[in-house]
């Protein structure tokens, strides 16, 4: 156990964030330096201040309002896997430090149960969220428009979600954010160790697994279609050029 | 396939290679969210038309030959070599494009599918499979325009005719439709049928405006076909006519793809900015209309009329108010088709597909958005400022019977004008 | 001329707008034989120039283009 721990949890992370930054950055730098189309590929409404034109790019990155009028079914389920894992996303920096003024008014017990419905429900809706999607794309009439990628995507996401959800449903009561923290910590500050708690529960099996496909997804990330988390907000300003 | 053929084509993609294409290849979820979007797909039902799938095959080369990723796991993206299979496909799936970008509209990254085709068409066209009557239009436009003197008496008289059309409608013998007028502050450039011409000339003369015309008409074939030289050179006539006789300002007629052309496509393929003033002849004639210059009677057209945004004037354009105010200007009787503005269907005749005989029923399919739009409104005439919605719609409106009359906007406003000669008849 | 040459195909495009009848032109060279001649009638002035410019590019011949009454019609022979 100890060891898969320090494979996907420990040295995978690192290398992991190597990966992801180094290729995030690449894909940033080809971006960039590609010149851009001669043409204006703009399409009207388009809003004539600069402060219209952001305010539209918001909009319609975070929003997506002409996706959920032609297709609302798709819309609901992606805007609540966006906004879930967004969640998702915050709650996991309690592993960085707690949260402040929370746990003051909450108290502890009541800050482990705040985190165990948050979590909950961000869980549940990312899991359904990428059930939908695995079914719209297997049983949908346009399913040949699929690649393999999207599949793997779908298992990585499926894979990391199943044990974050096992982790917060079967264990959340038993380990909490403070054992966690010690050992993300740990490898914050390049003194890497995991704590003899998280050892001695049984919970260093879906941690293990959760990270390992944790590590794939990310390393993935910078070179698959996930790249639209940061090409979106470009293409869509291009809209109002 | 062989290897000349295949850096040929790569090398294709690499000289067209910009910062959105890459964006627009790189990010594409194959969401499918688009696919309510196209009338072609939601006409046919043919997988092939489905938006992300025409941007797919680019994509598909894309991933083998310019991405790390795709070279050592092709299989991961389905990357593959351009080769006949694949050409084959993309010929049907991008020649029959209209270009409305609709898909573009409702797509959450905005990713632009007619300018990944505008590269799909580039590579048709280096494998010798771009499509022969666009090119042949294309090059016979230019042939035109090489060759103007062989043509000059020719049109200077049918231009002679429309001028004395002209004067039997406004009953002024002194309307005129003055051909290569140095110092006239607007060149129309005309589509090359009369029925473009004879309504913005009685216009224009009753406006009192110092106008003219040239030998060159507006439509242009090379943009559809997809050869960025072609449709450079087409445009190029134009232009060069307007700088050669001092106009302010160019005004395209009731053609969606023209108005595009010259407003946002010229400058980026003659890399010199443009030095007239661009107008769509709709925007003159609200002008003319609010303040006064011509007078428009309502009650002279008769039922209930509707009014299609042309893709490329509308949604690409951005025309949509101008047009509207002048239909409600001659009507009261006015009724919106839903969904209307950049939201309207694209009636599927635009791109060209009109001219190409091989997409007849894609193209007559396609039309079931509108049809259906067009019989909800209730309407009997239909106002529309652009020549392949026009031919696509009379079409539909033959096929399914709709008993709708097609007009031009600006035949709608002549037969408005309270004019002392003879009422044309409606073309 | 047009008295001796033999028609292989009649084409109708009276009431079409250019570039329509340049394209009905084109669609239909290809029904007939290499040195075959089409006859095409249209009321579009646009075609006068359309129709011989169209031919002088894909290299056909238009042996007659003319003006009578409200028609023009032409006599387009198929060269290769």
């Amino acid at each position: 156990m100890e060891t898969y721990l320090w494979i996907t949890s420990v040295w995978g992370i690192y290398l992991t964030a190597v990966v992801f930054f180094g290729g995030m950055a690449w894909r940033i730098y080809q971006w960039a330096t590609t010149p851009k189309s001669p043409v204006r590929l703009g399409m009207f409404p388009k809003p004539k201040s600069g402060a219209g034109r952001f305010g539209k790019l918001l909009a319609d990155t975070f929003i997506a309002p002409q996706s959920a009028k032609i297709e609302p079914t798709m819309w609901i389920f992606a805007m609540a896997f966006h906004v879930a894992a967004l969640g998702a996303f915050v709650g996991h920096l309690r592993l960085i430090r707690e949260f402040p003024l929370l746990p003051a008014w909450l108290g502890e017990a009541g800050m482990n149960t705040f985190a165990a419905w948050s979590g909950s429900i961000a869980g549940t809706l990312m899991l359904v969220g990428v059930l939908f999607w695995i079914a719209r794309r297997t049983f949908g009439p346009y399913k040949n428009l699929s690649v393999p990628e999207d599949y793997l995507l779908l298992f990585l996401l499926l894979g990391v979600i199943v044990m974050g959800d096992h982790m917060r449903f079967v264990y959340g009561g038993v380990v909490h954010a403070a054992t966690y923290r010690e050992w993300f910590v740990s490898l914050l500050t390049f003194k890497p160790e995991i704590p003899a708690e998280l050892l001695a529960s049984n919970v260093g099996v879906s941690l293990g697994t959760h990270m390992l496909f944790t590590d794939l997804l990310l390393m993935y990330f910078p070179f698959s279609k996930l790249v639209h988390a940061i090409g979106a907000f470009s293409s869509n300003l291009v809209r109002s050029e | 396939m062989d290897s000349t053929q295949l850096t040929t084509l790569t090398g294709v993609i690499d000289k067209k290679m910009n910062r959105q294409l890459k964006q627009y290849l790189d990010i594409c979820a194959r969401c499918a969210i688009c696919k309510d979007a196209c009338h072609q797909y939601v006409g046919t039902g043919d997988f092939k038309y489905l938006p992300a799938r025409r941007a797919e095959l680019i994509r598909q080369i894309y991933k083998k030959y310019f991405t790390k990723t795709g070279e050592f796991v092709p299989a991961l993206y389905e990357a593959r070599d351009p080769d006949e299979n694949l050409l084959d496909e993309l010929y049907d799936s991008t020649y029959a494009c209209t270009g409305c970008r609709r898909c573009m509209y409702y797509c959450p990254f905005s990713i632009d599918t007619a300018w990944i085709l505008s590269v799909a068409k580039a590579i048709l066209i280096a494998a010798g499979k771009g499509n022969e009557m666009l090119g042949q239009l294309a090059d016979a436009a230019i042939f035109k325009g090489d060759n103007a003197e062989m043509f000059n008496d020719v049109m200077v008289s049918g231009f002679e005719d429309i001028q004395e059309e002209v004067r039997a409608i406004t009953g002024n013998p002194n309307s005129q439709v003055p051909v290569n007028k140095e110092g006239a502050d607007i060149l129309y450039v005309a589509l090359a049928g009369a029925h473009s011409i004879r309504p913005a000339a009685v216009i224009f003369e009753e406006a009192g405006e110092n106008w003219t015309i040239s030998m060159f008409e507006a439509a242009n074939y090379g943009f559809f076909y997809g050869d960025v030289e072609k449709a450079r050179l087409i445009t190029k006539r134009y232009i060069d006519e307007a700088k050669r006789l001092g106009v302010k300002e160019i005004v395209v007629p009731e053609c969606g793809h023209a108005y595009r052309v010259a407003e946002f496509f010229y400058e980026a393929w003659s890399k010199e900015p443009m030095p007239f003033k661009i107008s769509h002849i709709l925007e003159k004639v609200d002008q003319y209309i609010k303040s006064g210059r011509i007078t428009v009677d309502k009650g002279l057209i008769e039922g209930k009329v509707t009014y299609h945004d042309p893709c490329q004037l509308g949604r690409n354009g951005g025309k949509f108010e101008e047009p509207r105010d002048i239909v409600k200007a001659v009507t009261d009787n006015f009724v919106d088709l839903t969904p209307n503005r950049a939201e309207q269907w694209c009636c599927g005749g635009g791109g060209g597909i009109v001219a190409m005989e091989e997409f007849k029923d894609v193209r007559l399919a396609s039309g079931i958005k509108k049809v259906e739009q067009l019989k909800a409104s209730g309407a009997t005439v239909l106002a529309c400022p652009c020549e392949n919605c026009r031919l696509q719609i009379e079409e539909l409106n033959e096929v399914h019977e709709l008993g709708l009359q097609v007009w031009q906007v600006i035949d709608l406003v002549v037969a408005a004008m309270p004019l002392k000669g003879t009422k044309p008849t409606h073309v | 001329m047009s008295d001796e040459t033999k028609i292989d195909l009649e084409l109708d495009l009276k009431g079409l707008l250019c570039p329509l009848p340049m394209v009905k032109v084109s669609q239909n060279i290809g029904k007939v034989e290499v040195g075959g001649v089409i006859r095409a009638i249209a009321t579009d002035p646009g075609a006068m120039a359309d129709i011989p410019a169209w031919a002088k590019s894909t290299g056909n011949e238009v042996l007659q283009a003319e003006k009578v009454g409200g028609e023009f019609v032409f006599l387009v022979k198929r060269v290769k």
